[in-house]
């Protein structure tokens, strides 16, 4: 058993408890916030592994509160409702999950979707990781290939021998290979 | 290449979806209105229209329709923006006849400059903005907690001030600020952000940017952050000191002189004795709240006495120890609820005046002016900043010089706004009343 933490953001203080008490059965840590501002402030300090937060809190709109907190990467974010309009629907899209609670709440549904919430996102940020780093490389390698060519050309030397100079220059200067290469490349435009 | 179509080009590679249409009305509030990118070619070609008589300060029903021009360098994509992403462009405001609209504070600064450039002059300006880091209460509503919710609910001794003024510091430079400083204030929950100086007119564009980021990004902290003058009493309040000089059109800074002992310039004295000479007529415009004048009391480094120093830093006009081209004069009074356009043209206006009259500086002073006696000061000539908006309001009415920089129009319009909030403000009872009347009496 995993001991999230989760931060509980709703205005009303009776559906706060509530949801606090059910939650607490599973041994999760919690937070709670009154208004989406407090909200922010707790996730910014925190980063709770999810946030569940009532579409009807005060202050700061909890669709503009949940916009902040997970294009800030604070954390992910699970909205409560007790009335799924049609506009719900596309705010949800933007999420990091597609998920949400219906009020009146059940424990069972809250606690299988907290879970379901909490390890998607798990799941989808340790992809986004892994595609940045693919990303990176690729670029490096690009840049890489790149300066190897020019210095090829310019001292008419064969492949090794470039990637040499290229790998010899960015050790003396304590720096990356991709950052040498592009030094090599803006100054050779 | 036609600069529009470069500009559209430029939107267009940024995947822009929205354009805010930016503009301030007579009272220093930001106003926009926000087009979709089908319509910038329209707005580029200064057809985007809006009805004046809706905005505070403007005009009647019967002459309300207004032109928005925007000012093509000030295209920028607001960083905090995903998807759709979005920019701003500032605009001047123009009549329907094609004429510059002289309620619009742009043009209001533009008509100073443009005095200034024909006497051969450039204005630069670097401005030191503070502000306060407010929590909100349990509903949501802007507190005067400046540390967790009364620590209900918020934990963990987080500076989320700190981690808000350094996003902001981010999201600044992104929008191509350079910023010089930034730092905690005296105060709690008091911040401070100084970015570099430029001509007259980018650095009021700067500051009214920079009052919306500032905004924006505390809110994206869960912090509501204000450029009131004194929120709170018993604390340093805000300023918005105002360093400048003046450059010749050879770009050589007109403030220096090596010969002299401070290293001022004739230009620089003149300078300085015109801005004295009419500190009490343009306050009403730098420090235009009825709030304002709570923060120009004694005891927080915010000037009461129109004075001048090479060091000491509580009078008015301190002139900073840094020589050669950043020569300059620093002018503490005004504060952030003032009109950066308003305030930049009254200011400038006042500085020309004594260099078309060769108005010299009185005697600066040396001790600290808190300490000094009042007969000292009758001796010497000083005199102090006007009391209240009220008293600032009638030393305004009497400097025909800072009128007409102001223009007639947003002269009446500006007075008419400031008495009314003075009517409204004498007539209420406050706690302090309460607390003070309910049993004595």
């Amino acid at each position: 058993m995993n001991s999230y933490s989760i931060l509980v953001a709703d205005s009303s203080e009776t559906s706060r408890k509530k949801l606090c008490e059910l939650l607490t059965i599973k041994g999760y840590k919690l937070f709670q916030a009154t208004d989406g501002a407090g909200a922010i402030r707790i996730s910014r300090s925190i980063f709770p592994d999810l946030v569940i937060m009532d579409v009807n809190l005060w202050g700061i709109q909890a669709y503009e509160a949940g916009r902040v907190i997970e294009e800030d990467r604070l954390s992910t974010v699970l909205f409560i409702t007790n009335h799924a309009s049609k506009g719900f629907y596309e705010k949800l899209q933007v999420m990091n999950v597609y998920a949400y609670i219906m009020k009146p709440i059940q424990q069972e549904q809250l606690h299988q979707t907290v879970e379901f919430t909490i390890r998607n996102a798990r799941k989808i940020r340790s992809l986004e990781k892994k595609v940045a780093i693919l990303e990176h490389s690729l670029e490096s390698r690009k840049k890489i290939d790149r300066a190897k060519g020019i210095l090829m050309e310019k001292f008419k030397i064969p492949e090794d021998e470039a990637y040499n100079i290229l790998r010899k220059q960015s050790m003396d200067h304590c720096i990356s290979m991709d950052k040498m290469a592009e030094k090599i490349i803006t100054i050779n435009k | 290449m036609d600069p529009k179509i470069a500009l559209m080009e430029r939107a267009k590679e940024m995947e822009v979806e929205f354009i805010h249409l930016q503009f301030t009305d007579i009272l220093g509030v930001m106003k926009n209105v926000a087009i979709t990118i089908e319509q910038l070619e329209k707005a580029l070609n200064n057809e985007i229209m809006f009805d004046g008589s809706s905005i505070d300060g403007f005009v009647r029903i019967e002459e309300s329709d207004m032109y928005l021009r925007p000012d093509l360098s000030t295209f920028v994509v607001l960083p905090w923006t995903n998807y759709p992403r979005e920019a701003r462009l500032i605009c001047d405001i123009y009549k329907a006849d094609e004429t510059p609209f002289e309620g619009c504070p742009r043009n209001t600064l533009k008509k100073v400059l443009k005095e200034a450039a024909d006497m051969g002059y450039i204005m630069n300006v670097g401005p030191e903005c503070e502000f306060f880091l407010f929590h909100t209460d349990e509903k949501g509503q802007p507190s005067l907690e400046t540390h967790d919710n009364a620590g209900y609910f918020d934990l963990a001794p987080i500076d989320l001030g700190g981690n808000a003024r350094k996003d902001m510091t981010m999201t600044l430079k992104e929008m191509g600020f350079e910023i010089e400083a930034s730092h905690h204030e005296v105060a709690p929950g008091q911040h401070e952000i100084d970015f570099k100086y430029a001509d007259a007119l980018t650095t009021a564009d700067n500051i009214m940017t920079f009052k919306m980021v500032v905004r924006l990004i505390a809110q994206r902290h869960g912090l509501h952050a204000t450029f009131m003058p004194k929120p709170k009493f018993g604390v340093s309040g805000s300023g918005m000191h105002i360093n400048m000089s003046l450059e010749t059109l050879d770009g050589k800074n007109a403030f220096y002189d090596e010969g002299d002992e401070m290293k001022l310039s004739q230009v620089a004295y003149h300078f300085l004795g015109g801005v004295m000479e009419h500190a009490k007529g343009f306050t009403a415009i730098t420090n235009p709240t009825v709030n304002s004048y709570k923060r120009l009391v004694p005891g927080y480094e915010a000037p009461i006495l129109i004075a001048w120093s090479a060091s000491n830093r509580s009078p008015l006009i301190r002139i900073p120890a840094k020589k050669e081209n950043s020569t300059r004069i620093e002018l503490r009074s005004p504060d952030p609820s003032a009109n950066p356009y308003l305030a930049l043209a009254a200011i400038l206006k006042a500085g020309l005046d004594g260099i078309k009259n060769k108005i010299d500086p009185p005697t600066p002073v040396t001790s600290n002016v808190y300490h000094m006696e009042e007969q000292e000061m009758k001796e010497k000539g000083i005199e102090y900043l006007p009391g209240n908006i009220y008293e600032a309001v009638q030393f305004l009415s009497q400097d025909e010089v800072i009128k007409e920089a102001l223009g007639e129009h947003t002269y009446e319009k500006f007075v008419d706004a400031v008495l009314y909030e003075w009517t409204e403000y004498s007539r209420y009872v406050s706690q302090w009343e309460l607390d003070r009347y309910l049993r004595k009496f």
